[in-house]
């Protein structure tokens, strides 16, 4: 955590719930206006030089405001841009997956999917089977798609535009799943909060229903469940702020999936009807927490990565392993 | 709406090299922890071995945060975590001393009298001195404030009359730490007194409880007409419950909360080879996460409890989630693996005891009931 980040969560929180309900062009227009986007880029370069704790209680509380925009994608993507040399004019997002062939000349042709908000994005950064590459949305047909939770997740489509290319020490669906954790972990605190208010509020048979052992006992896991979350992301941060942190990612993304989808189930069950309705605000996070979950990698993407990690290392191996990590923090 | 956050992380930093501390811990059980198999390194909190008690007493791995002058280390508390985390993830069988090293000792320290401290400690801290904890009764289980078990003045001190059940260790231990009634007529939190009751005074009878798969590891404790001279009490006279609920945190978010089944998954990961199929690798894969997401939660509930808080409700979560994760763990891995659990292999064995065994992990220190209502009641619910 570095010196800044009381003032910067304060500076974040407030943009945030400011453009809270805007719509996407307003809403990224003040978001651009603070810089929020240079969170991770250095001080020299323009940006706050924060690091990736201060990233993650940032995106976390950008998860619990449920934002029509690509915060956390654009903070993350202007750290990899600026790590590798591209230039930073305008903000770029991630790609959820590319489909697609780089020619010899450097040239790209295929399919930039499910990136936030690409459509408005100057660039789009994605992984190639050599590593990090940019390019430049200006060249691409977009065709607008929207995740279930009706934030833009658009395709891009290249033939043969030319691209930027780098080594990264983070590929970008790691990136993207760090970002997907923040928010994950701060939605479910926020459904969660929602869901303790109500049952507090809504009476049945004579009382409030947070009095009824059952709704007690789900809650409870369900505040388990979000505190796990919160402490892998969390956990997670720190190892980027110490450098590799492929291990920690796919494991914290792994449980914040499964966490996503008990939380949902959860704050559904206690709101009841209401929960269901357009007007209710529960949706927001409910179906976005739905969402997160299938992007940059599922449970099973991710674990049978460190499946077949700890594997190849074998079995006497993973506890120095996990030590050696910890240790270090 | 109040941004809340359930648990933050406080960052684990012992102010010593931690791995120079296991490398210290590896090479004494690379000498000292007895071979076995992997059955025998499951559950290894509840498995003794007076003989590895001792070594690990003389290397001096008890009472590693007690003052010098009883007999202990003064080292740091997450000293002590890291050694507790490479004895359970090793399997090695500290069950002889760990009650009396994670409660017993504390206890003492926090409420016990000097020549109590005198007395015991410096046993304990050698390995040589066993406790049990005396609390719930055959009426008496989730609902501690209900105990009967009656303590009266006498001229001797107290006399003690009642019974208490699923007392771990008993029959092996020295002393039990009882939660006795001493308020005459009194109810519920009130009037509960702690005393220190010598298992082979008069009037102590140990029945053993043999558990479902054979083992023995509980008993029943008889006690009748036991005279305990007032010295032998802990701490003020009526302030047992306090003392007793005080400790709690303490006892639920250990590394035993998720490290209990971690020999199977040892085993399990050996079987599956270097080159898993991929819906092995996505298993252990899971399992994997789930345990680092444990151990993170664990490790930074012991640093909030080093720095002298009271992580009362982070302690029942990590304890919940440990035990949900370990009675998971045993299941998965019988529905991947196509084994047959008659078979003479380590990895049957060990997988065969934990899918027996594993329903007491959310029993043993506070039902997963009780402590989702410990969690409901930190939540403003209630």
């Amino acid at each position: 955590m570095s010196e800044s980040q009381p003032l910067l969560l304060e500076t974040a929180e407030r943009l945030f719930a400011e453009v809270n309900a805007a719509a996407f062009d307003a809403a990224w227009a003040k978001t651009s206006e603070l810089g929020l986007d240079g969170l991770l880029v250095s001080e020299s370069e323009g940006g706050f030089e924060g690091d990736w704790d201060d990233a993650f209680a940032v995106v976390r509380r950008a998860g619990a405001h449920v934002l029509a925009m690509p915060v956390g994608e654009a903070i993350v993507a202007a750290h990899l841009a600026t790590g590798a040399g591209f230039p930073r004019d305008g903000f770029a997002t991630l790609a959820g997956r590319a489909v697609g062939d780089i020619d010899v000349k450097g040239r790209f042709s295929g399919r930039l999917e499910a990136s936030a908000w690409g459509g408005d994005a100057r660039n789009v950064l994605f992984d190639t089977p050599e590593g990090l590459a940019c390019a430049a949305v200006a060249d691409a047909r977009v065709e607008r798609r929207l995740n279930p939770a009706g934030d833009a997740r658009d395709t891009l489509i290249f033939d043969g535009a030319s691209v930027r290319r780098a080594d990264s020490a983070i590929s970008v669906v790691a990136a993207g799943a760090f970002v997907r954790i923040a928010q994950i972990a701060g939605a479910l605190d926020a459904a969660l909060a929602l869901s303790i208010q109500y049952a507090n509020e809504r009476s049945q048979f004579g009382k409030p229903i947070g009095k009824f052992q059952a709704v007690q006992q789900a809650l409870a896991l369900f505040a388990e469940e979000a505190a796990a979350v919160n402490c892998a992301g969390q956990a997670a941060a720190r190892a980027m702020d110490r450098g590799e942190a492929r291990f920690e990612i796919a494991a914290a993304k792994v449980r914040a999936n499964m966490a996503a989808a008990i939380g949902a189930a959860t704050a559904h069950q206690v709101h009841g009807a209401i929960g269901f309705t357009q007007e209710h605000g529960l949706h927001r996070l409910t179906r976005r927490l739905v969402s997160w979950r299938s992007e940059f990698g599922s449970e099973r993407f991710w674990a049978e990565q460190i499946g077949a990690s700890v594997c190849a290392c074998g079995a006497e191996a993973l506890w120095p392993f996990l030590t050696a990590r910890g240790d270090t923090a | 709406m109040a941004p809340v956050q359930t648990f933050s992380i406080r960052p684990f930093e012992p102010p010593v090299d931690a791995a120079a501390v296991r490398a210290e811990v590896r090479a004494f059980l690379a000498k000292h922890q007895p071979k076995g198999d992997a059955a025998s390194r499951c559950n290894c909190w509840a498995v003794g071995d007076p003989d590895f008690t001792k070594a690990l007493g003389r290397a001096g791995y008890i009472g590693m945060i007690w003052p010098k002058r009883y007999g202990g280390h003064e080292r740091h508390p997450l000293e002590r975590y890291i050694v507790l985390e490479e004895l359970l993830a090793a399997g090695a069988p500290v069950g002889m001393h760990w009650i009396a090293d994670r409660q017993g000792g504390p206890l003492l320290l926090r409420y016990g009298s000097e020549a109590q401290r005198q007395q015991l400690l410096p046993r304990m801290a050698a390995g040589e001195l066993y406790t049990c904890i005396g609390m719930s009764e055959p009426g008496s289980g989730s609902d501690l404030a209900s105990v009967r078990t009656r303590g009266e003045r006498v001229s001797e001190g107290w006399r003690v009359n009642g019974q208490k059940v699923w007392t771990t260790n008993a029959h092996n231990a020295d002393y039990m730490i009882a939660l006795v009634r001493t308020g005459e007529g009194s109810q519920r939190q009130e009037g509960l007194t702690q005393f220190l009751i010598d298992m082979k005074a008069p009037g102590v009878v140990v029945r053993p409880i043999i558990d479902l798969v054979g083992g023995h590891d509980f008993n029943e404790v008889f006690l009748e007409d036991v005279l305990v001279a007032d010295d032998m009490r802990v701490g003020e006279e009526g302030a047992g419950w306090k003392q007793v609920t005080a400790e709690l945190s303490l006892e639920r978010s250990g590394p035993e909360r998720y490290l209990s089944s971690y020999a199977l998954l040892v085993e399990f990961i050996r079987l599956a080879g270097a080159e898993p199929s991929p819906a092995l690798a996505a298993t252990i894969g899971q399992l994997t996460a789930e345990l680092w997401t444990l151990r993170h939660m664990s490790r930074s509930t012991a640093a909030k409890l080093a720095a002298g808080e009271d992580p009362a409700l982070e302690a029942a979560i990590v304890k919940d989630l440990g035990n949900s994760f370990e009675q998971n763990l045993p299941r998965v891995v019988q529905a991947i693996s196509d084994v047959d659990l008659s078979a003479d292999s380590d990895f049957a064995r060990a997988l065969a005891l934990l899918l027996q065994v594993s329903p007491s992990f959310s029993l043993r220190g506070g039902t997963r009931e009780i402590l989702r209502g410990i969690i409901a009641r930190g939540l403003g619910l209630r």
